[in-house]
C-alpha cells in the first residue's frame, strides 16, 4: 500500500511539478511568516523578526531543496536534467558524435552479428522445441568430422527398454523422399523415426496427431505420415482437412495423420526435415528392410535425459547396456565402435553444429577484441574532448556541483553515445546477420540458415551497449571530475604544455587501439593464409570444367535392372554431345558433404578392439577416374565391362593402402562390403572429398553397374572443353530426352559446389579480415587524433622552438617521433598478446602456424605505416605553424 | 542570549509529529510550535527536516492533508492523522517508553 502511494505521489510531483511546487512554497513561506509574526507579537521589529526566524530555520530555498531531494523522483529528475544536457552536449558537437556513436555501431554489430548466428544455431539447435536442454546426442566412436549413426533399430529398441537414465530415446533416418502422384514430383527431405519421435522431442502436431506406438513396430496400418507446415501450405495450400487424406511418397500411398507446427523442421541441426513416416516403413520409401537387422546401424539418436541425470550417468549406462548387447550379438557388432559418448545440442557432432561450435566462438572472440579496441577509441575521443571542457567542469565544481554529480553526467553522455551505438548497430545486424546466406553454395543439402535478430540477441545489444558505455567512459569520466579547480581557472592563459600527465592515459589508450588492432589483423591473415592455402591445396582432382547434374530414379518407379539400363544410356547419349571431352556418374560429387560410407571387412587386416571399419565407400561409373583426372597409380580403373555379370572389382585409394596394407601390394586383394566380396583391381591417387582441410582418408571405390542401388542419388560428371555453364541445358535436354518427367537437380559446375567444402574457412576469414579491417582503420583514426591533438596543444611550443631556430625538419621529426613511439609500443604489446591469442586458433588454421613469422611481420609493417600516414598530417601541419601566430595566440 | 535548544533525537520526529496530530490537525508551524512547547523549548525543529518527515508520512499513509484556513485567516496546509497513523503512534510510544524506561534503569543501576 504504501509503496504504492510513495510511487503516485512521486510520479504525482515528476508529472504535475509545478503544482507541487507551488505548494511547497506556499506551505513554508506559511511557516516562516507565522513565525515571523509570533516574534513581532513578542515584541520584536519586523526585520529582526525576520532575521532571526531566517537563522533559526535556515532559508526556505535551502529547506525546498531538501524536501525536494527527498523523495525517490528527485533522482529521476536529475538524471533526465543530465540526459537531456548530454543529448545537448552531443548535438553542439556532431561530427565528434558522428565519429563515436559510429565506431561503436561497428564495434557492436560484430559482436551481434556474430552472436544472432549463434543464438539461431548453437542456442536454438533444433526450432520449435523449446527445451534442449536435456537433450543429448548420441555418437559411437572417435569424435570425427562426419560420424555415422549409432545404433541398429535392434540396438535401439533394447537400449530403450532397460534404460534408466533417458526417459525416452529417439531413432531417425533422414534423407530425401520425392512427393510423387503430384503434377511435378518434388524432392522432399524427410526421415523414417521411431513411433516416440514427435513425444520425446515435446512437439505436438497442429493438425492431427503423432504417431502412435504400434506404428513403429508393425508394418500393418503403419503407412501414415506426418507432414511439415511448409509441405501442408505449399503442396496442400493449407487444407484444414488434410488429415485422413492420402498421399503418395516414392510411389506409395500413405495416410496423412498430423501437419507439424510452423517451427518445426526435424532434429538435425542445421537441415530442413519436412516429412516424418515410421522407421517400420523403410521397404516402402527405400526399398530396404533395415528395421529387421541388428547389424546395420543406420538410426541417428537423440535421448532426452530423466531430470537429475547428468550426461555422464546417462553415457556410463549406455555404454553398459550396449557392451552386454554386444555379448549378446558377437556377430553384428564385430566391426564397429561400441564407445558410446553423448554430446549436448549445441555442439552434436551431427549436423551443422558440429562445425559451427568451434568457429563461432571465435569469431565472438575477435568481434570482442574489436569491441574493445572501439572502446578504447571512443574513449581517447572523450578524453581529448573532456580537455576542452575543463573550464565548464570546473566551474561546475566551483558552483558546489560535487565530483559525484559530474562523474554521473560523463556517465550519462557515453551511455547515451553507447545506446545510439547500440541502436546503429541493430540496424546494421539486421542486414548483416543474413550475410551468412551468402556464404552457401548451391547444394544437395536442404540446409537452413535463419539467422536474424530475436529477443536474446536484442537483449545483449542493449547490455553490450551499456557495458561498452561504462568501459569508454569510466576514465573520462574519473580523470575529469578530479580537477584541480583553481588551477584550471587561472590556467587559461598560461598552458604551455599542460597535458604531460594526462597525455599518458592518452597514449596508453593509442597503445592499446595498436596492439589490439594488429591481434585482429594477425588472425584476419592467418584465417585468410589459411583460406588461400586450402584453395590452392591439390584436391586430388580437377574441379574446373566439370558440371554436375543429380536425379534419383527409385521415386521415378526405376528397378535395379532399369535404373542400371537408363544410367547407361545416359552415358552413351551424353558422351556423345559436341563440347563433352568424358562423362561418368557417381552417387556423390567431392566436398560438399555427400560421399557415404561403409561397414569392410579387408583381407588382412585385423581391427583394434573398438576401431571402427566404417570408411568412406564412394560408387562411380566408368572412367570416373579420367573424368576426374584423378590417376590411377597401379592397376586400372573401372570399365562399362564392370557389370553385374563379372567379377566384382573395387579401386582404393593411396590412402587406404598405407593404412591397412602398408608396404604390400593391393592389387589382388580383397575387401568384403554388406557381405559381397570385392577385389582390388586398382590403387589411385589420394583426393579429398569432404573437406580441403581435413587430412586424406581411406577410400573404397565400387563399380556402378556393380553395386547398383536406384536409390542413391545418382551425379552425373561431366568434363566440358569450353565453359561449363553453357552445357547445362543441352545436357539437361538430353537427359529429359530418355525421360521428360525425371527431376533434374543440382545442376552446377563442381567448382561452385565445392565451395560448401571451405564454407566455414570461407566465413572465418571473411569475418576475420573485415574485423581486422575495421580495427586498422579505428587505430588509424585513433593515432591521427591524438597526435593531431597534442600537436595543437604543442603549437606554441613548437613556436617557442622555430622561433629559437629549429628547421621545419626538426618539427616534424618531433611530432613524427610522438607517433612513432606509441606505434612501436602498441605493435611490441600486441605482439606479446598476438602469440597468446593466436594459440587458440591453432586448430582451425590448415597449412600455416600459428605463429606464422610471415603475418605477424607483414601485418606490423602494414600497421606502421598507416599509423605513420596518420601522424604525417598533423606533422606536416606543425611545420607550417607561424611561431608569431603561435605566441601572440595565447 | 536564548537558551540552548537542540535538535529533535534521531528517530524520533516522526512519533513527535504524530503525537501533536493525535491532539488535533495542525499545519506545519503550528507543529514545530507545539513541539517546541511541549518540550519546554528543548526541542527545536528545523523546517527542512519537518517537511521532508511530513512528507514521509504522508506517502507511508500515516498523515493526510488538506488546505484550510488558519485561525488567523492565512491558507495553510493541515495535516491529520490517519487511522494508520493512530495505530502505529500507539506501538510505536509503547516501544519508545520501553526503551526509555530500560534506559533509565541502566543509568540508575
Amino acid at each position: 500500500m504504501s509503496l504504492i502511494r510513495s510511487l503516485a505521489a512521486g510520479l504525482r510531483s515528476l508529472f504535475r511539478k509545478e503544482q507541487v511546487d507551488r505548494e511547497l512554497d506556499e506551505e513554508l513561506t506559511g511557516f516562516l511568516e507565522m513565525a515571523t509574526e509570533e516574534k513581532i507579537k513578542s515584541g520584536m521589529s519586523r526585520e529582526d523578526a525576520r532575521r532571526e526566524v531566517r537563522l533559526e530555520m535556515g532559508s526556505p530555498e535551502v529547506a525546498k531543496e531538501i524536501v525536494g531531494a527527498a523523495g525517490w523522483e528527485s533522482l529521476v529528475e536529475t538524471s533526465w536534467q543530465d540526459l537531456r544536457f548530454a543529448a545537448r552536449m552531443l548535438r553542439k558537437n556532431p561530427s565528434f558524435t558522428t565519429v563515436a556513436v559510429l565506431t561503436l555501431a561497428l564495434g557492436i554489430a560484430a559482436n551481434t552479428t556474430v552472436l544472432s548466428w549463434i543464438s539461431a544455431t548453437l542456442l536454438n539447435p533444433i526450432p520449435g522445441v523449446a527445451h534442449t536442454s536435456d537433450l543429448v546426442t548420441v555418437m559411437r566412436g572417435d569424435r570425427t568430422d562426419h560420424p555415422t549413426p549409432p545404433f541398429s533399430y535392434p540396438d535401439l529398441r533394447d537400449l530403450s527398454e532397460r534404460t534408466q537414465t533417458f526417459s525416452g530415446l529417439l531413432g531417425y533416418h533422414d534423407d530425401y523422399m520425392s512427393l510423387t502422384g503430384v503434377a511435378k514430383p518434388e524432392r522432399i527431405y524427410g526421415a523414417l523415426t521411431t513411433a516416440n519421435y514427435f513425444d520425446v522431442l515435446g512437439v505436438h502436431p497442429i493438425l492431427g496427431r503423432a504417431f502412435l506406438p504400434e506404428e513403429g513396430t508393425l508394418r500393418a496400418g503403419a503407412a501414415v505420415i506426418v507432414i511439415g507446415y511448409a509441405v501442408w501450405q505449399n503442396h496442400f495450400a493449407g487444407d484444414p482437412q488434410i488429415v485422413g487424406k492420402t498421399i503418395q511418397i516414392n510411389r506409395h500411398p500413405y495416410t496423412v495423420v498430423g501437419v507439424a507446427p510452423r517451427d518445426f523442421t526435424g532434429c538435425a541441426p542445421g537441415l530442413r526435415t519436412e516429412l516424418w513416416i515410421p522407421v517400420s516403413m523403410d521397404r516402402d520409401v527405400w526399398g530396404f528392410n533395415r528395421p529387421d537387422y541388428r547389424g546395420i546401424f543406420w538410426l541417428n539418436v537423440l535421448g532426452k535425459l530423466r531430470p537429475g541425470v547428468t550426461k555422464n550417468q546417462a553415457q556410463a549406462e549406455l555404454n553398459l547396456l550396449m557392451r552386454g548387447i554386444a555379448e549378446r550379438f558377437p556377430e553384428d557388432h564385430r566391426d564397429s565402435p561400441n564407445e558410446i559418448s553423448l554430446d549436448p545440442l549445441w555442439r552434436s557432432p551431427f549436423g551443422i553444429n558440429g562445425y559451427l561450435y568451434k568457429i563461432l566462438p571465435m569469431l565472438l572472440g575477435l568481434a570482442g577484441v574489436l569491441l574493445l579496441l572501439a572502446c578504447a577509441n571512443v574513449a581517447s575521443l572523450l578524453l581529448v574532448r573532456s580537455v576542452g571542457r575543463r573550464r565548464e567542469i570546473a566551474i561546475r565544481l566551483g558552483m558546489g556541483a560535487s565530483r559525484k554529480q559530474i562523474i554521473r553526467q560523463f556517465l550519462i553522455e557515453s551511455l547515451l553515445l553507447g545506446l545510439l551505438g547500440g541502436t546503429a548497430a541493430i540496424a546494421i545486424t539486421v542486414w548483416t546477420s543474413r550475410s551468412i546466406v551468402a556464404f552457401f553454395p548451391p547444394s544437395s543439402l536442404p540446409l537452413t540458415h535463419d539467422a536474424h535478430i530475436d529477443q536474446r540477441v536484442l537483449f545483449v545489444t542493449i547490455a553490450v551497449s551499456i557495458l561498452a558505455a561504462i568501459i569508454f567512459g569510466i576514465f573520462p569520466a574519473l580523470r575529469s571530475s578530479s580537477l584541480p579547480v583553481q588551477s584550471v581557472l587561472k590556467e587559461e592563459a598560461t598552458s604551455v604544455s599542460l597535458t604531460l600527465h594526462k597525455s599518458r592515459l592518452l597514449s596508453g589508450l593509442v597503445v592499446a587501439q595498436i596492439s589490439l588492432s594488429l591481434v585482429l589483423l594477425v588472425c584476419a591473415g592467418l584465417f585468410t593464409r589459411s583460406l588461400q592455402k586450402a584453395q590452392q591445396s591439390d584436391p586430388g582432382f580437377e574441379a574446373s570444367h566439370l558440371l554436375l547434374t543429380s536425379y534419383e530414379l527409385s521415386p521415378a518407379g526405376y528397378t535395379r535392372a532399369t535404373g542400371a539400363a537408363f544410367d547407361r544410356q545416359v552415358l552413351d547419349r551424353l558422351s556423345a554431345l559436341p563440347g563433352v571431352e568424358s562423362v561418368t556418374l557417381a552417387d556423390f560429387s567431392p566436398l560438399s558433404f555427400s560421399i557415404h560410407s561403409d561397414y569392410l571387412q579387408i583381407e588382412g587386416y585385423v581391427p583394434q578392439p573398438y576401431e571402427s571399419m566404417e570408411i568412406s565407400r564412394a560408387i562411380v561409373g566408368p572412367n570416373y577416374f579420367r573424368t576426374l583426372r584423378t590417376s590411377v597409380i597401379s592397376g586400372r580403373e573401372f570399365t562399362a565391362a564392370d557389370t553385374a555379370e563379372s567379377q566384382l572389382v573395387a579401386v582404393v585409394n593411396q590412402a587406404f593402402v598405407d593404412r591397412y596394407w602398408p608396404g604390400a601390394n593391393a592389387l589382388g586383394k580383397q575387401v568384403t562390403d554388406g557381405g559381397d566380396r570385392f577385389t582390388v583391381v586398382g590403387v589411385a591417387r589420394n583426393a579429398k572429398y569432404r573437406l580441403l582441410t581435413s587430412p586424406t582418408e581411406p577410400v573404397i571405390y565400387l563399380p556402378n553397374y556393380q553395386a547398383y542401388s536406384p536409390t542413391h542419388d545418382t551425379t552425373i560428371h561431366l568434363r566440358t572443353t569450353g565453359d561449363p555453364r553453357t552445357m547445362a541445358s543441352s545436357v539437361e535436354e538430353t537427359i529429359h530426352q530418355l525421360n521428360p518427367e525425371l527431376p533434374l537437380f543440382n545442376v552446377n559446375p563442381l567448382s561452385v559446389t565445392m565451395q560448401l567444402g571451405t564454407l566455414f574457412g570461407r566465413v572465418a576469414a571473411t569475418f576475420a579480415a573485415s574485423f581486422g579491417f575495421l580495427a586498422m582503420v579505428l587505430a588509424a583514426v585513433g593515432v591521427y587524433g591524438v597526435v593531431a591533438y597534442t600537436t595543437r596543444q604543442r603549437a606554441r611550443e613548437v613556436g617557442i622552438r622555430m622561433a629559437l631556430g629549429a628547421e621545419k625538419g626538426d618539427i616534424y621529426r618531433l611530432v613524427l617521433g610522438q607517433g612513432f613511439r606509441l606505434t612501436l609500443a602498441g605493435l611490441v604489446v600486441g605482439t606479446a598478446l598476438g602469440l597468446a591469442f593466436t594459440r587458440l586458433l591453432k586448430a582451425q588454421l590448415f597449412g600455416v602456424s600459428e605463429t606464422d613469422a610471415i603475418t605477424f611481420a607483414s601485418v606490423g609493417l602494414l600497421l606502421a605505416v598507416v599509423a605513420l600516414l596518420a601522424c604525417h598530417i598533423p606533422a606536416r601541419r606543425a611545420t607550417r605553424v607561424d611561431p608569431m601566430v603561435a605566441l601572440r595566440y595565447e | 542570549m536564548k537558551e540552548k535548544t537542540g535538535e529533535v533525537v534521531q528517530g524520533t520526529l516522526d512519533m513527535l509529529i504524530m503525537k501533536t496530530l493525535a491532539l488535533e490537525p495542525m499545519h506545519g508551524y503550528g507543529i514545530a510550535q507545539r513541539i517546541e512547547q511541549i518540550s519546554k523549548g528543548v526541542f527545536r525543529v528545523n523546517a527542512g527536516s519537518l517537511f521532508v518527515a511530513l512528507q514521509r508520512l504522508e506517502r507511508g499513509g500515516l498523515i493526510r492533508s488538506e488546505w484550510n484556513v488558519s485561525e488567523n485567516n492565512r491558507r495553510a496546509k493541515y495535516y491529520l492523522l490517519s487511522e494508520r497513523g493512530r495505530k502505529r503512534l500507539s506501538t510505536e510510544a509503547r516501544e519508545w517508553g520501553r526503551q526509555v524506561a530500560a534506559i533509565a534503569r541502566i543509568l540508575e543501576a
